[in-house]
């Protein structure tokens, strides 16, 4: 398969944001690209896809003007036959228009019928429900994420389904096309893709974390099995590169994890809530199994690692807000220790009782999570009881997690990479003396070098008596780290 | 003609790489281009413009920059205070107060500025008659105040939609959730890291209006606003300068240009006090609005 | 009656509680405003009753308080009367020195005044007043809406064009010109530059006019224009304090900030059309960017100008606001009697703050009467889309 090789320089506001001289992308393959968030993934897919706008960015490809690049006969082509999924499904799709209507216009409209991708990202629904859901303008609360997501792939299945013979030069993104998607519809979605590409000679980059992608795409696909190619984007001394990804690499050690599993201890319980809590009008209930036959109130012991599994959308950051306190339930019994949280429990008790004292939770969305104008530094102030009496207590915790530079402490966290962020968001939360700490998607945004050793720091907390509690759709890895006994579904009825 | 981004050098009209970079952030280039307007007058006026009317055209454009600048100081520690004290009420347990507070807000937020202020000015006819206010200090003071009364609710509402804006992202959970304390949050983490340029934004657009308000309500004030206070008891301001009589002249003397447009050489040596104060009130709206308008493309804060 | 009830029963909670709010403000200050009317009116009553028991004094044949002899007369005679009471006789001799002195400074007391505060005949007077002012306002503000639209909408298109301005055209212009000594190239150049720099000065006169206060504008043209006339109101009130460029600017912003979002790039990559150039088959239709019924359809632009202009409308409220100021400034600065805002002016001046207070919540009632209009139609297109 012929290779195309980039040299790509983006810059903002006289700072650079991406510098790699040899970024390759094979024709007719399907490359998967895994690195860290924020490294650069999808601007340099944007740049190859012609989507940045040299007005906002100084842009060069290969050392020429971007708008050159965009006047390129192989970038007309990309922008007329390609397609381009965008990672939050929310911002990417018009608030004022049906999603029917979104479907079916621009290129999209000579689409054969679209029933067939519908029908297979929708599996559970009637073609009725469909069509309701594509009667409705897109709010943030609905559709859901995963619905949404689901939109944005069908709109480039469309798309791929309204050429007959791709040119080898057609290239479609995915970038992160299943964030919001459980696994069966995880699989779904691939089983869709590889299928398109069966016949066609399209080139698909596909940009994920989501390293359990891995395992499903090596196995299930074998008449692409010879297209596919991994690639990691990785900043070594600051300098940007591409390496080729061995699955082995990742599945050798999720075999290494599985077998290591111990036998479970039976600590005393730290929190325990009763099955049946509601909130927003929805009952939720706690089960032992997938099909929620075994009602059991959900309990965290001590030292111990917890997975709470749902499908998408069934409310698991709900619940564990609801917690928190962060959300004020219809109904709620909770026992954290000897004190007890209703829907009744004042926000100055959770305010001073338990908040960041006996109980705290690490954000999914780094980003959001920590102030980016602060510098390092001050992410550690204002939290209570603060270990970190001067710079050199600071320095040694942050040592667990990062390479220290001399001037890393008064560094900007928006100047940190999206693992070196994701990274200082647990870390905030580890250094605090808590009972329990909940991790709304720990993994998001690591490579997989820095999730392994994030996992062995979660491991030595255990260790030493503190208890996890863990959300994540990296279900293939956390189902070898967690025993069975620590494994609690999640449904939800009205 | 040519994209002008296929070649950005070019298409700034300087060569200095100090000058492009200038050029480049348009709120740098207009608050250059403001100053030297008032400097370019200042020294036109120098040499074509009586003395005493130059003292006066000087006291006022101090006077007014004062005013100004107090409304602006004021209004932002007002709406500042005013909008987290908003947000605490609104989610604490002070319901009925907060309903209270918003119902009174949101009833000065309908009267229009120009009333406000106007009251403000009847205000302080009044307290002037009774000589409890005496200072011209007290006096631009006093106006300030009134005005920043009138525009404080912007800076409100901008400290509101900051703080509803990253509440509806896990920023603030993520902090509670660590045991940092919501007025910390608030105050520091959002309106102090994050929301620095929001702010400084509406300083530079409140000084404006102010400015606009100010102007507006001097020239109008002409007129009297009490048999007691005369006009010359309240401070020098280019609202008040550019009703006198004899700039009012100089302002009519523009419309000389419809029948003979051989006069504009002699407007730019006579009729010059109530022409360059003319021109300051324009001049500032204009480049005011101008270096708002480049801080938020610059920042990108809308 | 009917159309009110398709609106409220039609409403959504959130338009409900606005419009319940909003007819509470209504109430709360008609309900202020009429006691401080009243107590005005009463303490007007109270100072005439008060006035009355002294002013007999003053109407006294032959009599002259100016006079030092006929004063110690009647301080001699209100001794003989009110023996051991020189308290008394002080402060009534006060009074009438106080009144006199009122009589002679205060313009109420002057002959032939109708400055007697809050009456049927200066509510007559003020109405045809109110009316006039309140149909400058509504013209005006529809007129600027549309003109706002359309100059925010060229605006956001030009600057899509990235064309150079005309100052930098003149500027490359220049640069190019291979000798300046060289009387041939000066000459083909110089037409093309003097142009280009005559377009930027107009353009920039246009732009001060915009921003110049009314009165400033109102002064330059004293002498040329009847500047009392209702046209040249309308006029001033559509150009001038910046209302219009500030509008404009609003919905200008609200382009550039949706251009940048998600689900523009998401239209991009459906391959809609997305070249900003004038009238051509996949850029931009001036005549419909001009038109009563802008659409954009099958072009990016559609998207970004919906989403403006659902925000544009909520906004609307401020820059309303900010439009009565402006015409009250006209009113006031331009003196022209008949007008509303001028003479609540001089009922300042003569201090019938009973008078005042009647035209200032008339002024309120406007505003909120736009407030209403706009929350009413923005509710309209949020069920529209599904909020």
């Amino acid at each position: 398969m012929n290779e195309r090789r980039y040299n790509i320089h983006i810059a903002a506001g006289g700072r650079e944001l991406v510098a790699i001289d040899d970024f390759r992308l094979t024709e007719s393959s399907l490359t998967v690209l895994l690195g860290e968030s924020g490294i650069g993934k999808s601007l340099i897919a944007r740049a190859i896809a012609g989507l940045l706008d040299p007005d906002e960015l100084d842009v060069q490809i290969d050392s020429r003007p971007y708008t050159e690049y965009l006047k390129r006969q192989e970038t007309l082509e990309i922008r007329r036959d390609g397609f381009f999924v965008f990672q939050e499904p929310s911002s990417h799709l018009n608030p004022l228009m049906k999603l029917r209507e979104q479907l079916d216009e621009g290129s999209l409209a000579a689409a054969p019928d679209d029933k067939q991708f519908l029908g297979r990202l929708w599996r559970d629904a009637t073609e009725s429900q469909i069509r309701n859901i594509l009667e409705v303008y897109p709010k943030p609360y609905r559709p859901s994420g995963g619905e949404k997501q689901r939109i944005l792939a069908a709109m480039a299945f469309k798309k791929i389904s309204t050429l007959d013979d791709a040119a080898p030069g057609t290239l479609f993104v995915f970038d992160e096309p299943t964030g919001n998607l459980d696994d069966k519809l995880r699989n779904e979605f691939l089983d869709l893709l590889a299928e398109n590409m069966k016949n066609r000679r399209i080139t698909v980059l596909l940009i994920t974390h989501d390293y359990s992608l891995i395992g499903r795409l090596t196995r299930s696909y074998q008449a692409i099995a010879k297209r596919i190619v991994f690639e990691e984007l990785v900043l070594h001394r600051g300098k940007l590169g591409l390496r080729r990804f061995e699955p082995e690499e990742y599945l050798s050690w999720l075999e290494e994890r599985r077998a290591a599993t111990r036998a479970p201890v039976k600590r005393e319980s730290v929190v325990t809530l009763k099955s049946g809590p509601r909130v927003f009008g929805r009952t939720l209930i706690f089960s032992s199994d997938p099909n929620g036959q075994r009602q059991v109130p959900f309990e965290v012991r001590r030292g111990s690692l917890t997975y709470l599994k749902a499908p998408s959308g069934t409310g698991k950051t709900t619940v564990v807000k609801m917690m928190m306190g962060l959300v004020k339930p219809e109904h709620m019994s909770m026992s954290l220790g000897d004190a007890t949280y209703t829907e009744h429990t004042p926000r100055r008790t959770w305010q001073k009782q338990v908040w960041g004292r006996r109980m705290t939770m690490v954000f999914q969305h780094a980003d959001e999570a920590l102030n980016q104008n602060a510098k390092v530094r001050d992410v550690f102030a204002g939290l209570p009881s603060s270990r970190f009496h001067n710079d050199d207590t600071l320095r040694q915790a942050l040592s667990e997690f990062f390479d220290l530079e001399s001037d890393f402490l008064e560094k900007p966290v928006k100047h940190l990479s999206g693992g070196q962020k994701q990274r200082l968001n647990l870390l905030r939360c580890l250094t605090l003396e808590t009972d329990l700490v909940i991790m709304d998607e720990p993994l998001n945004g690591l490579d997989f070098s820095t999730a392994v050793k994030v996992l062995k720091q979660i491991e030595e907390r255990l260790q030493a008596g503190r208890s996890v509690l863990v959300i994540s759709h990296n279900e293939e890895i956390f189902d070898a780290l967690v025993p069975s006994e620590n494994v609690y579904y999640l449904t939800a009825s009205v | 003609m040519t994209d002008k981004r296929d070649n950005m050098a070019t298409s700034t009209p300087v060569g200095n790489q100090w000058l492009r970079g200038l050029y480049r952030r348009k709120d740098a280039l207009w608050l250059a281009i403001w100053l030297g307007g008032l400097l370019t007058l200042w020294v036109w006026n120098m040499f074509f413009l009586n003395t005493p009317a130059l003292w006066r055209i000087q006291k006022a454009f101090f006077n007014s920059l004062l005013t100004g600048s107090m409304v602006v100081v004021l209004a932002v520690g007002l709406g500042w205070i005013t909008g987290v004290m908003l947000h605490m009420l609104e989610r604490g347990e002070w319901k009925g107060v907060y309903f209270v507070a918003s119902f009174l807000t949101n009833l000065l937020r309908s009267i229009p500025q120009i009333i406000v202020v106007l009251i403000g000015y009847i205000a302080l006819t009044i307290l002037l008659a009774r000589e409890v206010i005496h200072s011209s200090f007290m006096q631009l003071l006093w106006i300030a105040s009134t005005i920043a009364v009138a525009v404080f609710l912007e800076v409100a509402d901008t400290v509101r939609a900051r703080i509803e804006y990253f509440r509806t992202l896990d920023f603030v959970d993520a902090m509670l959730c660590c045991g940092i304390s919501e007025s910390r949050i608030i105050n520091i983490e959002i309106l102090w890291r994050n929301s620095r340029s929001h702010l400084l934004h509406k300083m530079i657009a409140l000084f404006g209006v102010s400015t606009f308000l100010q102007c507006s309500i001097d020239f109008i004030i002409s007129v009297g606003l009490s048999t007691d206070v005369s006009l010359s008891n309240f401070p020098l301001t280019l609202g008040s300068l550019l009703a006198r009589l004899d700039s009012k002249q100089d302002i009519l003397a523009v419309s000389n240009l419809f029948s003979d447009p051989g006069y504009l050489p002699v407007l730019f040596v006579r009729h010059l006090q109530g022409l360059s104060v003319a021109f300051c009130i324009v001049f500032t709206l204009l480049c005011i609005y101008n270096i708002a308008n480049g801080y938020v493309r610059r920042h990108r804060i809308a | 009656m009917s159309m009110l009830r398709n609106i409220v029963g039609g409403a959504s909670k959130d338009l409900r509680s606005k419009l319940t709010a909003h007819a509470v403000g209504i109430a709360f200050m008609a309900i202020l405003f009429a006691i401080f009317i009243a107590a005005i009116g009463g303490r007007r009553e109270d100072l005439r009753e008060s006035d009355w028991g002294i002013e007999r004094y003053l109407d006294i044949r032959d009599f002259d308080f100016g006079n030092p002899v006929d004063r110690a007369l009647f301080r001699e005679t209100l001794e003989r009367f009110y023996p051991g009471q020189s308290g008394r006789s002080d402060s009534l001799i006060r009074a009438i020195d106080d009144l006199r002195q009122r009589r002679f400074s205060d313009p109420r007391y002057k002959v032939g005044s109708d400055r007697q505060g809050l009456t049927w005949e200066i509510v007559g007077k003020l109405l045809p007043m109110y009316l006039q002012f309140l149909t400058v306002y509504v013209l005006v503000l529809v007129i600027i809406y549309l003109a706002a639209q359309r100059i925010a909408l060229y605006r956001f298109v030009k600057m899509k064009q990235y064309r150079e301005s005309d100052l930098e055209q003149a500027y490359q212009c220049a640069k190019a010109v291979h000798s300046w000594r060289d009387a041939k190239s000066v000459r083909s150049a110089l037409p093309t530059i003097v142009v280009l720099i005559a377009k930027a000065l107009i353009q920039g006169a246009l732009v001060v006019l915009l921003f110049s206060p009314a009165y400033v504008i109102a002064y330059s043209l004293k002498t040329s224009v009847d500047t009392s006339s209702l046209l040249f109101m309308i006029f001033l009130g559509i150009v001038s304090n910046g209302v219009l460029i500030h509008t404009a600017n609003r919905l200008f912003g609200l382009l550039v900030s949706e251009s940048r979002k998600g689900y523009v790039q998401t239209a991009i990559v459906k391959n809609l059309h997305s070249s900003y150039e004038w009238n051509t088959p996949d850029g931009i239709s001036l005549r419909s960017l001009l038109g009563l019924r802008q659409g954009f359809k099958a072009h990016v632009f559609h998207h970004i100008y919906l989403n403006a202009r659902f925000q544009f409308i909520p906004a609307l409220k401020e820059h309303a606001a900010f439009l009565i100021t402006g015409l009250v400034i006209i009113e006031m600065a331009l003196n022209i009697q008949g007008q509303l805002c001028y003479e609540l002016l001089q009922q300042i001046l003569y201090r019938q703050y009973d008078v005042v207070a009647m035209v200032v919540l008339g002024i309120f009632f406007a505003v909120k009467a736009t407030e209403i209009v706009i929350d009413i139609w923005h509710d309209r297109q949020k069920r529209q889309y599904g909020y």
